[in-house]
Parts: C-alpha cells; structure tokens; sequence
C-alpha cells in the first residue's frame, strides 16, 4: 500500500541530547502517507525520544523533521497537527467522553453545532454509542478508553498520529483484540501513523514497516518479513522473536565459518522428517517440552547444546522427554554475523 | 521532558511580566509577612534598655530569665509536653488497637465516639469539659452529692489540662495511625500466627515494628501540641509558655520590666524547640518507612483475644473510654435545647425543652437583694439572636473564609511553578519559604505580628499601624493565611503528584496554551484537594484560639474569643444568664459546621467524576419515577 506513496515525514540527521547524555545519534527516517510505521526497541532505546520530537515535546540538538516537504523542527507541538495516543490514554478525568472528544476543537473556537457534529461523527467511526459519549472516562473499560483516546486524537483532521505504547496498561487477551481493531481503524481512516512498541509481536502484525532502535541508533528499517527473516544486525535478530544461537561444536558438525555468529529461527527446525537437499540431519535427545496448544515447544539436546524448536501441534507426533529424534537443520536457514 | 519551542514574542512579554508579578508577590510576603516580623521580634530580646541608665543591655532578659521565675513557664510546658506524648499515645494507640485490630463488640459505634474529636475540638472541647467537670458543672455537682467534702474546684491545674489535652489530642492518632493499621499486610500477621506466635507476640514483634515510624511523628505532632498548648491552659488556669505570652504581650512597663522583650524571647525559646523537633522528625522521615514487599495486599482480619479475662478487661477498657469522650458531647447537645433554670439546675427535663439558645430572645426576671422583682429585657437571648456572639461568628467566618482561600490561591499558584520547574533552584526556595511558617510556633509569628506592626515605621505596609482599629482584621487574615501555608503546601502538592504528565502534554498537542490547561484540565483535577485544604483551614481557623487571643480587640473580637467570654459571663446573674446555654448551643453549631465540612470534604469531595454522573442518573431515575407517578395519578384524577 505504502510502497508508491511519497515521503511524508522525514526525520534527518537527528540528535537529541539530555544534559551531556546523547538520547538519539543521527537518526533517518522516511515514513510515507497512510503507513503504519512502528518504532521497536527495548526501554530507553530511544524510540519515545523520537516521537516526541515528531510531535514537539523535545527539540533535536541538530537535524530537521520535515513533514510534507515542510520543516517543523521548530514549530509548536499545537501547530503541527499531529494526533498523539498516548500510553495512559491521558484522558481528561474530570470531563466526561464528550468533553474528553471535544476538547481540540473548544480550543479551535469552533461553533457549538460543528463541533457536536464532529464529536457524534468520529464516535460513531470508533464505535462509541452516544450513551457512553455522556459518561466519565472512569466509567469505561480500557478498550473504550482506547477507542476515546483515538478519537480525540483524530477530531481534529490531524495528518499525521502518532501512538505511544497505547496496548501496553491491558491484559493479553484485550491486547490482541484492540491490536485488530487498531489495524482496521488505521486502515479505514488511512491516516499515517507512527506507532511505538516494545513488544515485537505487536510490531510484526500492525506494522507496513518497523525500525528496529538500540541505544538511539536505528538498527534495521524494513517490513515485518524483513526484519523478522533477514535481519541485518545480531541485535535485531536477538530482539525480534525467539532463535537458537549456534554454538561451537554444532558450528563444526554444520561445517559452519567459525569467525561468524550464526542463528536459526524456532521453526525453522525440524524434528523427525525425511531429509531434504542440503539439510543436515543430527540426532537429538528431547531434553523437555512446553505445551502450548497450537504448538508445542521442544528443547532438544543436539551435539552437547540445547536446542529450541517449534512443532504445530498435530495431536499425533508429540514426543516425550528422553525421547530420541532426528533434527533437520537446513544452513540456508541460518542468519550469520561477523563475530565482534 | 524538554518543551523548548519559540513561543511568540507576545506570549513571552505577558508571562514574563506574571513571572516578574509573581516574584514581587512571593518575596513581599516572605520578607514582610514571615522573616521581617520574627526577627524583629528576635533582636528585640536584644535590645533592651537599662531603665536607669537607658543604654542598652542585650543580656538583661536573659538575666532577667534565670533570674526570675520564667523557666517556671517552660519547664511547666516541657512537662505538660512530656506527659502528653505518654498519655495521647496510650488513649490513641488503643481506641485505634480497639476498633481496627482487635475483634471488639460494637467497634462501628467505638469509633464514631473516639472520632468525636474531629468535629469537636479546641476551645469548644475546652470549654466543653468544662461544663461538666467546672466548680458548677454537671459531673462536679452529681459527684459532690456523693461525696459532700468534695473540692468543687477539683478541675483546675496541670490535671484538669492533661486530661482533657489527652481527649483531646487523639485526632492525629484516629486517622494517621488507623491508616497505618490498615495498611498491614495480613498475611503477615498470619505468617507470625503460622510460626507459632501468640496474638500479643504477633502484635508486638510484627505490627509494631511497622508502625514506629507513623508513632514516632505522631509523637513529635504531640510533644509540640503540648509545648505549644493555649486554649486548655488559660481556661482551665495553667502557667504555661503560650498564655504567659499572650499576658506579657497585653502587658506594659508600668506593670514589669521589659514584657514585651521576655514574651519575645519564651516565643524565641518555643521556636527553638519545634525546630529542633521538626529537624529530628525529618531526619527519622527521610530514614524511610517500612514497606510491605508483597505484591498482593491481604486485608487486616480483626484478631479475636482469646483470654477471656483479657477480653473482658479490653471491653470495659474500651467502652469506659467511650463514655469519656461521649459524655460531654451528649451532655452538651442535650443541654443546648435545655431552658435556663434547667441549665442552672444541672438537670434534664422534656418540659424544659427549647430553642432559646439558638434563636429568639426573651426577658428575664429576677430577685434583688431588697427582695423585690426586676426584668432585664432581653437578657435571654440565643446564639443567632445575641448581638455579640453573632458578631464573632460573623468575623471569624469572613477572616477565615478569606485567609483559607487566599492560602489556597497562593499555594495552587506556588505549586504549579514548583512542578513546572522541578529540580530548579528558584523553585526549591519557593517551596521553602512556604515552609518556612511551619518551623515557628504559631504564637511566635503572631506575637511577632502585633509588636511588629503595631507601629507606623512599617514602609512596605505604607506606614499603617496594623494592630490599630479595623486593621487588626488585615493582620489576623495575614496570620491566618500565613500560618496555614505549610499544610496547604503538603496537601496540594500531593494532589499535583497525582496529575499524569501526559495529561499536559495531551492538551498542549491538542492546541491548549499553558494557562488553558493549568484551568482546564490540571486545576480540575487538584480541585477536590483545594477545596478539601480551604474546607480544612476554614473549620480549623474558624474556631481558633491561639491567634485570637493574641490579636483580640473590640475590633478582632473573634468566635473563639466570644465563646471564651461566655466562660467567663456565666454566673453572672442577670446579665449573662444563658451564657452557658449559648455555650453549649456555639458547640453543636461548631459540630454542626465541622460535620458538614467533613462531610463534604471526604464525602462529596472524594467522589470522582463517575461517581457524581451515576449519583445524578440515579437522582433523575428517582424524580422520574415520582413525576412519572404524580403524572399518572394526576391523570387519573383528571379522567
């Protein structure tokens, strides 16, 4: 979707400092009209730092943020007509949903009728009834409190919204629910949207396209497919999912170069099949398993070291521990990195 | 968080100029208001002359103190103080221990009775324990029926004042040390039980230890509730620092050498200790508390004692505190709707019921000493019918309504910088300099006030004498106001912890400028506390004791001072004869407004926006079903 559309925002040569403390090194983004662009990383990676300085809470030390061609480095956060979600909500708690919605456009000194116009109109879009419109925000669940937080950001026509951590206060199952609804208003509304996470998952499914920060550096910036199979760094292939590190020995077995680290995803291991070309079958010994369902996960001991793998889960082929299995590994498969 | 943007150039001139406003204001009243005055007072201990050859002799007070009999006064209060702590710490640990932690029969009504104290304190209580144990008060005149040798004059002195300060005292100990109670974590209480442990080993090897740092506070809050004692003393006739002060202060040299230089330096003595007491507290606060480490909270399980013996002793314990603290609030509100002779008589009668005392007037007719009848018109008359009493309600009300919100306003302001500018120097000595009041005793600034200011040399005041005339009034509200600033302080700036930052930031990115979201989205958030601090310095300052006497003129005349009054106007036949049914009608009216406030201050007042719309659904579902009622039932007529 993304693909053809032009820069909409362009973050270049960014550097934010806090007292001698060097938050974001020379940071380059290009975000296009209507993506879904995820900022990913652990905590304190610099990935807040760096929608703060799109919206206009920090002001970078040197470079530019330039949004449709225009730069807005220097422009106050309330002229930059950009939404924020943020990560409690922030919901106004001594006014009611209505006035929560309201509030932008009170501020724009718009008449009494258009602005009830446009608070029922974006409602109605994220699915909040005019019942819940009259009632405080305590009175809500944390999904409704999402959809208020959205719509707020969004009365206002913003061009741009930007999202922080907005699914991380809420239980898992509600997380998954909302994480769809997101992708769906996102879409419907194809609005840009700049979304911050710490949780890989969550990147992987919303996302037209992730960078992947450590230590206020960006790492990768790619689509899910990319980042998740042909990560670029050791880093991003440590953070994004689990994966087995090869270790030595196995190296030698594998006939593996010894001045790289190499990595093999979960599922890209398999257990107890027919070989294929070029795969490297070893036997194992099933150390212990993880049930989860859908799946089953195994470690399996191959060659002194403890490998992970994941198995759909058929109802048929479940192996126990002490079990003896053979392991495809296909070096194909591996994600290598010279060693530092 | 940095928020570093160019501001227009017009928006920056205006706050500059609020800037420059505000730090005019804040070094005005710091200099003028709070350091100025106590020093004055300081260097004038310092300053006095040699009468007989008018030089100046700076050691002469002190001379004058050992000397003299002054180390009576500190050393009476230091011992007040002492046996305080000891005695306000043994009555508040167990109404505490009996209503929350031991499994005590009628512990809901316990607790109302020990709470009594909260709508019901100062020099109503004073005066209150008065009515009862007085030369001709109620308990007095039963027991010297038992007993006819009896001392009518029994409650006078250090006795009378510790006892009823004991009663008195327990507030602090009713809420800060039921909240720590509360707060144990139960499951380890059963823990200790599981190991083994005796009830009364769990309660003191476990709940202890934990409570030690709220007991030790409370037990500095109470030393210097004694040192710096006022209303007890001086009604119930103790020679202590605070009243002695108030006598040198209204004192000349006609009468003694140099009062006003010796009332100074006993208020410089009872600041050095608070100091040092303050220091101590802050010292063991900063220490830390203990925290509970586990993640899911049990809630306190109330321990049943076992012994039957030591149950049986507990109850009465128990409720024999209860009819302590009970009996001169019933008798007081009885006898408030009690007509004069069955005042005077001392006892309760349906036939004598009325409402005098509150309202209306009546004559009064008595006996001459030649045997003949005469009426004194009017000389009955009720609180709100009484020239005088209403005076002083009106007063006190108007000042302390005044100088609560004016500490309000000048603390939601100062705190809203403070956090603004979080980390900065300006900021921490702004905040300091709100403290600072909390370091003095009360007496201290406000004795320093009346010498002070009772003078036309005060420039930055434009050469007004404040103590003269109508002044008085201005200088009680900038005593109030000043005195009340630290507890505005601590609590609005706990209510401005509780806003999200994010909350700020979403209204700027929604296009609110600073002053729009400090009053619409930030101040009705801290709004409920603000209303809770004026609600709070308003019942405390309106029947306020410590202040009004020292300022008390026929200008100041405050509701304290009044009611003081009518201690001293009973008895006096024929001119002030329902003085005390009055009295006792001032105390349910002060009951009256403390329990609103209260009411409204942790009752409305903490009520969440939620709350309050499912209250007004719920009060619309109820009118609708009357009106949707009465409709029917007026179209049924109709048909």
């Amino acid at each position: 979707m993304a693909e053809q559309a032009a820069n909409m925002i362009e973050l270049k040569n960014i550097v934010v400092k806090f007292g001698d403390f060097e938050a974001l090194h020379n940071i380059n983004v290009d975000v296009k009209q209507g993506e879904f662009f995820t900022f990913l990383g652990p905590s304190g990676c610099g990935k807040t730092t760096t929608l703060r300085t799109i919206t206009g809470f920090i002001e970078p030390v040197s470079g530019t943020v330039n949004v449709n061609g225009k730069d807005i480095t220097h422009v106050p956060i309330e002229k930059r007509n950009i939404g924020i979600v943020f990560q409690s909500y922030a919901l106004f708690p001594t006014m009611t949903v209505y006035d929560n919605i309201a509030f932008g456009l009170k501020i724009q000194k718009l008449k009494k009728d258009e602005i009830d116009r446009k608070v029922r109109d974006i409602a109605r879009k994220v699915d909040l009834t005019d019942e819940q419109l009259q009632k405080a925000v305590s009175q809500l669940s944390g999904g409704q409190q999402q959809r208020v937080a959205i719509a707020r950001a969004l009365v206002t026509g913003p061009a741009i919204i930007c999202m922080d951590e907005p699914l991380s206060n809420l239980d898992a199952k509600l997380r998954v629910q909302l994480r769809n609804e997101l992708k769906k208003m996102q879409r419907d509304f194809g609005i840009t949207t700049i979304y911050v996470t710490h949780d890989q998952e969550e990147a992987l499914t919303l996302s037209d396209r992730i960078a992947v920060f450590n230590k206020g550096y960006i790492e990768q910036i790619g689509t899910p497919n990319e980042v998740y199979n042909h990560s670029k760094t050791e880093f991003v292939c440590n953070f994004i999912g689990d994966i087995n590190r090869i270790e030595p020995e196995l190296c030698k077995k594998l006939n593996l170069d010894e001045n790289q680290n190499h990595f093999m995803r979960l599922e890209r291991i398999r257990v107890n099949r027919e070989a294929q070309e070029g795969e490297a079958v070893l036997p194992g010994e099933i150390e212990s398993r993880e049930y989860y369902g859908l799946y089953i996960k195994y470690y399996i001991r191959v060659c002194g070291q403890i490998i992970k793998v994941i198995e759909r889960n058929d109802g048929i082929n479940i192996y126990d521990p002490g079990q003896q299995v053979s392991v495809g590994i296909h070096t194909r498969n591996l994600m290598s990195y010279p060693k530092q | 968080m940095s928020t570093l943007n160019k501001k227009p150039e017009t928006r920056l001139n205006a706050s500059l100029i609020w800037k420059v406003f505000g730090i005019a204001f804040f070094v005005y009243l710091f200099f003028g208001f709070m350091l100025l005055p106590c020093l004055n007072t300081l260097t004038s201990i310092f300053t006095v002359k040699d009468p007989t050859t008018g030089a100046i002799d700076p050691w002469a007070v002190i001379r004058f103190f050992f000397a003299g009999n002054m180390p009576k006064f500190v050393l009476n209060s230091l011992k007040l103080a002492v046996c305080l702590v000891i005695t306000v710490n043994i009555v508040g640990i167990s109404i505490v221990l009996l209503t929350e932690y031991f499994d005590i029969k009628g512990a809901k009504i316990l607790r109302l009775g020990y709470m009594t104290t909260l709508i019901y304190s100062g020099v109503a209580l004073v005066t209150g324990y008065l009515f009862l144990y007085d030369s001709d008060g109620i308990m007095t005149t039963w027991l010297s029926s038992i007993f006819p040798g009896m001392d009518k004059n029994w409650f006078t002195g250090f006795n009378s004042v510790l006892f009823t300060m004991t009663f008195a005292c327990t507030s602090n100990h009713a809420l800060f040390f039921r909240n720590a109670i509360r707060a144990i974590d139960y499951n380890t209480v059963e823990a200790a039980r599981n190991m083994g442990a005796s009830p009364f080993k769990v309660l003191l090897k476990v709940v202890f230890p934990t409570l030690i740092p709220t007991l030790f506070s409370l037990t500095v809050m109470t030393f210097i509730t004694g040192l710096c004692a006022m209303s007890a003393p001086t009604l119930l006739g103790y020679d202590s620092i605070n009243p002695e002060i108030v006598r040198l202060a209204g004192s000349s040299i006609a009468d003694e050498s140099f009062p006003q230089a010796r009332a100074a330096l006993l208020s410089i003595i009872l600041a050095m200790f608070t100091i040092l007491l303050l220091t101590v507290l802050s010292a063991y606060e900063r220490k830390g508390h203990y925290l509970s480490v586990s993640k899911t909270k049990a809630k306190l399980v109330k321990q049943k004692i076992n012994n039957p013996v030591a149950n049986v002793l507990a109850h009465i314990y128990a409720y024999v505190l209860f009819v302590i603290y009970m009996t001169p609030v019933v008798m007081i509100v009885l006898f408030a709707f009690q007509n004069y002779p069955s005042l005077r008589s001392k006892t309760l009668s349906m036939d004598n019921w009325t409402l005098i005392n509150f309202f209306g007037s009546q004559d009064f007719e008595f006996m001459t000493n030649r045997g003949k009848y005469r009426t004194r018109p009017g000389a009955i008359s009720g609180l709100f019918a009484n020239a005088d009493t209403v005076g002083g309600i009106r007063l006190s009300f108007a000042l302390s309504a005044l100088a609560a919100a004016l500490a309000s306003v000048i603390v939601v302001v100062a705190v809203n910088y403070i956090f603004k500018n979080k980390g900065k120097k300006r900021s921490v000595v702004l905040e300091y300099s709100l403290l600072f009041p909390w370091l003095l005793p009360t007496i201290l600034i406000c004795y320093s006030y009346r010498t002070y200011f009772n003078s036309t040399d005060v420039w930055y005041v434009f050469g007004q004498n404040l103590y003269m005339r109508e002044n008085v009034r201005f200088l009680i509200v900038m005593a109030y106001t000043v005195v009340k600033l630290p507890f505005a302080l601590r609590m609005i700036k706990a209510a401005f912890y509780a806003i999200d930052e994010e909350l700020e930031d979403a209204a700027r990115n929604l296009g609110a400028s600073p002053l729009v979201t400090f009053l619409r989205v930030k101040l009705p958030i801290v709004l409920p506390s603000v209303l809770a601090v004026f609600a709070l310095n308003f019942n405390a300052l309106f029947t306020e004791y410590d202040m009004s006497a020292t300022f008390q003129s026929s200008y100041g005349k405050s509701y304290a001072m009044v009611i003081q009054n009518m201690c001293h106007d009973e008895g006096r036949d024929g001119y002030n004869v329902n003085a005390s049914g009055r009295r006792c009608a001032s105390t349910v009216f002060i009951m009256i407004i403390s329990g609103l406030i209260l009411y409204l201050v942790y009752g409305v007042g903490a009520r969440d926006l939620g709350e309050r719309l499912e209250r007004r659904e719920k009060r619309r579902q109820f009118w609708r079903k009357i009106t949707g009622r009465a409709g029917k039932e007026s179209q049924k007529t109709a048909a």
